[in-house]
């Protein structure tokens, strides 16, 4: 975490000199102060009183300046120190294998990446400014008090380890009590996003009495857990502070004896006495500090936690091959952009992280370049997950996915996914406009590119019915189209990037048969290999093979004339949508 | 002069009522505010007598180097020292307590409001953004409430007790030590003049940020697979930029704040000094006063400086506040209309009287739009995608409200029913499923909240889910994660089904509800979903045609309107737009691979 700081280091080193020089103006004030008194107002010397008023106020600006200046350093370290820790956390969280967001949900990865964030900047700027202001008057007070009165001041130093003791104590509660507020806070926050993402069904479910109970109770025990910690700090302090003034007491009465034994001068007392005061006020400013750094601690670990996350997407290296960057090249030769891919499955097991049964098992399956597999199968046997396998979301626990003959995972998943074009099941689309959304497929692609995909995708003439065609701008989840109205842009998207390899995974349920059947048919246009999940038999069919999937085994593959003849389940599946007389239509 | 004020971007116009609204969440805790108030005084006070009683130790006892009544006066101070303490204490204690509550309020507030916000609102906002104000913006308030009001109060008692003392000291010399007051307010003026503003930037470019982070993290699926990474951290890397500016300024220009106030305080040190210096030479005033002035300007500023390093966050605490007043007082879902009753008994006939609606002003989506379903009636709707039949389901459950025409259950028309109970009494199953975090037991009781164990698992069983179920790892309480991963579209439908066969509605809407489950299941649930059916009206979008095929009318929309409508016989025999749409689906499912 604090190698984020280090290009910063000459801006917080000038910004703490300046500190320090505001620091001096201000210790020097009272001396100039006594000088005027001394040398100007008593012996009624006006030359002596305007000279000096003078240098107090010529001082006092300074201060003022060096003040302004560390304003900007100050706030320039902390602001570009919060940026690049941002920075740093979303480009790690970019790299994250999609595995590891189960683990980290999106509420917990925002709260982090903006509460937490200024919880730290907010202790790095402070610590610019005042945070060493207080151990520094600590610690020159106690030094002045020392070389006044060895003994007096001794009094004062045995009293620091208890202080220090204390202080150290409410720091580490401190922490502990702040990191579950902010993991408090994370759970709020989801619950918020999850209230925002259901709302149409909490809406027309009537629950919203069940809905803000739970956000009660998580507020509740947010507010208890804020207060818990919040207190531990700020009730330490008057106590802290009592310590201090036992301390004094103790100063006064030593301090009589002191002198009634002729050992100290009574200015030597006031003195000592006045410096232990000073110490006292900055010890006012510590609860504010400890707060500060308590929750910074707290906040900085759960940022580690996500930087440290080190699981990445790995490639694994084929062998003999060097362990330089070369070697990615190596590992992604050029491929033909309007040519299909071969995919093949060998032997492919895979389970969901935490899940005991695995969802798909033993698959073994070759689609040649260019054909089209449509893969049916019940509900929960696998299809999306096969799907998912191939764009490397998640790896197989045995077995191989294979593109062109070469195992996925010894590819960049750049490369790999520079090929792909894949429509998920669960529509996503962005805020912005029909436009930016299609152009996430390529980047570079020309209007005509654009209107010939969304074509395709039998998209174009709704999209030139909006209001404002391919610039109308689209809600976060594409709300104000219709399901199949986002399923089509999805399947535009994918389109656009003249994909080798095409996934559907059932992105036309949405359709009537009709469009369906228009936008099946446009895809014969592309070259590529496609894989298409699909319920529909009338889908299916137009395939070059069909895989039937069953509990995570792959059940059958085949033409659909072959399917007729020999799998049964097939001609259940095809009894369930065309009657009995279907069955044997083929 | 305020105008000029006002038109610097309605700084002082926004400022004290925020600040009042602020406070009316405060004042609710009366009787503790008081308390805190009068502990504050009391530790104030004992603050200033602490030093005075130390001033009168040396003075009376160690100067004379008489020590008789030391003892006396230390047992006075410990006790002085002790009640400050426990003042403090008691203060903090409470303050934290009434903050804290306040800050949960609001955020309670925050919660009821989004709740009452028709669903229109949501299309346009994004969720981090709207989220960013549940926390980063209250987390601001929440900040200065736990300080900056013991702050405040001990600041202006301290700054009256001085003034007054001062006053009372020297007339003059207190006229010179204000002078600096102006200069201090001027500064204050142009300073957050600015900061107001910049905070304000601040916090809508962290709910930017934030609003950004939540989209690209839901859907990291298509981020991965597109291969966006960098697009996506360039646009991070943007919108993080421009809150680094604007957090910057903002603090650049806040902390401006604090130095202002110790230069001038060190100012007024040389003011009181030079010009009663001066006064002295004339005999006008004594140098001990000159002194005691020289110390007391200094006391005498303490408390503004006080307030000054307050003032950041203070200044962050109304931008944020602002920020969430914005969303409470946005429109709500409009009140139910006067006299409007609760739904009763609902027998179920639906009619649709000449219906027009248009969710952009000038393209509508519904275009007079008339049918009736006799109660208990299976209604289908067929058509295009994107031809309306969405919208006709979200515009009898009220979630829009049509631009012209009426409709009516039983007989009755739905804006005289109140909303909750006219969706309490119609049940939804949607094509996108949504699942909440939590056991798939409590997934499906959702339906209905009272339901035992028995009743969640025999409506699992009705919806072909049981079976899925009972292969998880925990069987029913599995906990659902809310990216849903384990568990597929179509179970997610098998278990939306589950729940609204235990809710039981008098009206049922089916919108693609088996969509993405397969036609054997299908077959399996189909049975279920028409015991469901039978006796309740119910409307049901597919484009399956042995759903529909059993409706007792189906209706066909193009482009929002209802341009055939019959049974599917009847359809069949016109020609139409139906016909042709079930002869492309069954010519496909014919046609086989060419």
């Amino acid at each position: 975490m604090l190698k984020y700081l280090k290009p910063y280091r000459l801006a917080a080193g000038a910004a703490l000199i300046l500190m320090l020089v505001e620091l001096v103006v201000e210790l020097w004030h009272p001396v100039l102060m006594a000088r005027i008194i001394d040398e100007g107002i008593l012996p009624r010397d006006t030359g002596a009183v305007l000279r000096i008023g003078a240098w107090m106020t010529l001082l006092a600006l300074l201060g003022f300046a060096s003040g302004i200046v560390n304003s900007y350093f100050a706030a320039h370290v902390s602001q570009g120190f919060a940026f690049d820790v941002r920075a740093g956390m979303y480009e790690r969280v970019q790299t994250f294998p999609y595995a590891v967001f189960s683990r980290f949900s999106a509420a917990t990865l925002m709260t982090r990446m903006t509460s937490d964030v200024t919880q730290v900047q907010n202790a790095v700027f402070m610590s610019l400014r005042v945070m060493m202001r207080a151990p520094l008057i600590m610690a020159g007070g106690l030094f002045m008090a020392l070389a006044l009165s060895v003994r007096l001041g001794l009094i004062l130093l045995l009293i620091s380890p208890v202080l220090f003791t204390v202080l150290v104590w409410m720091m580490n509660r401190g922490f502990k009590l702040f990191q579950a507020v902010q993991a408090r806070l994370d759970r709020t926050n989801g619950l918020l996003r999850e209230n925002l993402l259901g709302m149409r069904l909490i809406k027309a479910m009537v629950r919203y009495a069940r809905e803000r109970e739970r956000f009660m109770q998580a507020n509740e025990d947010l507010m208890t857990r804020t207060i818990s910690a919040i207190r531990v700090v700020e009730l330490t302090v008057p106590a802290l502070l009592m310590v201090m003034n036992v301390g004094i007491l103790l100063l006064l009465w030593f301090g009589s004896a002191e002198v009634q034994a002729g050992r100290a001068e009574v200015g030597e007392i006031v003195a000592v006495v006045n410096y232990a005061m000073r110490i006292m006020a900055a010890f006012s400013m510590l609860s504010w500090i400890v707060t500060s750094l308590a929750r910074a601690r707290a906040s900085a670990g759960r940022i580690t936690e996500v930087l440290k996350t080190e699981e990445k997407e790995t490639t694994i290296r084929t062998e003999g091959s060097a362990e330089d960057g070369r070697q990615e090249q190596a590992a992604s030769p050029p491929f033909a952009p309007d040519e299909g891919a071969e995919i093949a499955f060998e032997r492919v097991t895979f389970r969901y992280p935490g899940m005991a049964d695995p969802a798909l098992e033993r698959i073994s399956f070759t689609v040649r370049p260019g054909q089209t597999a449509a893969i049916l199968g019940a509900t929960g046997s696998g299809k999306s997950s096969l799907i998912q396998l191939i764009p490397r979301l998640f790896d197989p626990d045995e077995g191989a996915v294979r593109i062109d003959g070469r195992d996925v995972r010894t590819c960049d998943p750049e490369w790999l996914r520079a090929q792909i074009g894949y429509a998920p099941q669960e529509v996503v689309l962005f805020s912005g406009t029909v436009r930016d959304n299609l152009l996430w497929g390529k980047d570079d692609a020309t209007r005509e590119e654009i209107v010939e995909a969304a074509r395709a995708a039998q998209i174009h003439e709704t999209i030139m019915r909006l209001p404002d065609q391919y610039e109308t701008m689209l809600g976060q989840k594409g709300v104000n189209l219709s399901g199949g109205q986002k399923q089509r842009l999805s399947v535009a998207r994918a389109l656009l990037r003249k994909p080798r390899v095409l996934l559907l995974d059932d992105s036309t349920s949405a359709l009537d048969a009709k469009t369906e059947a228009a936008l099946l048919a446009a895809l014969k246009a592309y070259r590529c290999t496609i894989l298409l999940v699909t319920q529909k038999i009338s889908a299916a069919m137009q395939a070059d093979v069909i895989l039937i999937l069953e509990d995570g085994r792959l059940h059958a593959m085949g033409t659909h004339e072959e399917l007729l003849r020999t799998s049964p389940l097939y001609a259940r599946i095809i009894r369930s949508q065309y009657g009995e007389e279907a069955a044997h239509h083929g | 002069m305020a105008d000029r004020g006002g038109k610097r971007g309605q700084r002082p116009k926004q400022w004290v009522p925020t600040l009042l609204r602020i406070w009316s969440y405060l004042a609710v805790h009366k009787r503790l505010l008081t308390a805190i108030f009068v502990m504050t005084a009391v530790s104030s006070t004992l603050g200033l007598l602490g030093p005075y009683l130390l001033g009168r130790a040396i003075d009376d006892f160690f100067v004379p180097g008489d020590y008789k009544g030391l003892v006396l006066l230390i047992l006075v101070l410990g006790a002085s020292y002790i009640a400050q303490g426990a003042a403090g204490w008691l203060q903090n204690f409470w303050m934290i307590g009434v903050a804290q509550r306040t800050v949960a309020k609001l955020r309670a507030d925050l919660f009821d409001a989004l709740h009452r916000l028709p669903i229109a609102y949501f299309t346009k906002r994004q969720h981090g953004e709207l989220m960013s104000r549940m926390t980063s913006d209250i987390e601001n308030v929440s900040q200065t409430l736990n300080s900056s009001f013991i702050q405040l109060i001990s600041s202006l008692l301290t700054f009256a007790g001085m003034l007054g003392l001062m006053i009372w000291l020297s007339p003059i010399m207190t006229l010179i030590t204000l002078t600096i007051v102006p200069v201090m307010f001027a500064g204050m003026r142009w300073i957050t003049n600015r900061t107001g503003r910049y905070f304000k930037e601040t916090q809508r470019n962290t709910g930017a940020l934030n609003g950004f982070v939540e989209e690209t993290l839901s859907g990291q699926r298509i981020v991965k697979s597109f291969s966006r990474e960098h697009a996506v951290i360039d646009e991070f890397m943007a919108k993080n930029a421009r809150l680094r500016e604007s957090a910057y300024r903002a603090q650049v220009y806040s902390g401006f704040i604090p130095k202002l106030m110790n230069m001038l305080n060190n100012m007024s040190f040389a003011i009181v000094a030079g010009a009663g210096g001066l006064l002295t030479l004339k005999g006008i005033v004594s140098v001990g006063i000159i002194v005691t002035f020289a110390e007391y300007a200094r006391q005498f500023t303490r408390p503004l400086n006080d307030l000054a390093n307050q003032f950041n966050t203070f200044l962050s605490a109304v931008a944020g506040a602002e920020r969430v007043f914005e969303v409470i007082d946005e429109q709500e879902e409009t009140v139910d209309e006067r006299g409007a009753v609760p739904i009763g008994q609902v027998k179920g006939e639906i009619v649709f009287d000449n219906v027009s609606f248009s969710y952009e002003p000038g393209v509508p989506t519904i275009e007079g739009a008339s049918f009736r379903a006799a109660a208990g009636e299976m209604i289908a709707l067929v058509g295009p995608t994107g031809a309306g039949k969405t919208t006709i389901v979200q515009l009898l459950a009220r979630f829009y409200e049509p631009d012209s025409g009426r409709i009516l259950i039983d007989g009755r028309d739905i804006r005289g029913i109140t909303r909750k109970s006219l969706r309490k009494a119609m049940g939804f199953v949607p094509q996108d499923v949504f699942l909440f975090e939590g056991t798939i037991r409590e997934n499906i009781r959702y339906g209905r909240l009272d339901a035992t164990d028995e009743e969640v698992e025999q409506a699992a069983r009705e919806a072909n889910a049981h079976r899925f179920i009972m292969k998880l790892p925990h069987g029913y309480d599995t906990m659902l994660r809310q990216d849903g991963s384990g568990i597929s579209q179509g179970q997610r439908q098998l278990l939306a089904i589950a729940r609204m066969i235990l809710a039981d509605p008098a009206i049922l809407v089916l919108d693609e509800a088996t969509s993405s489950i397969d036609t054997i299941t299908e077959l399996h649930i189909q049975e279920a979903l028409y015991r469901l059916m039978a006796g309740r009206t119910s409307i049901v979008i597919a484009h399956r045609l042995n759903t529909i095929r059993r409706a007792d009318r189906i209706l066909v929309l193009d482009r929002g309107r209802i341009i055939e409508q019959g049974s599917h016989e009847e359809l069949m025999a016109l020609s139409g737009f139906y016909s042709s749409l079930v002869r492309s689906g069954q010519q496909a499912a014919f046609a086989g691979s060419e």
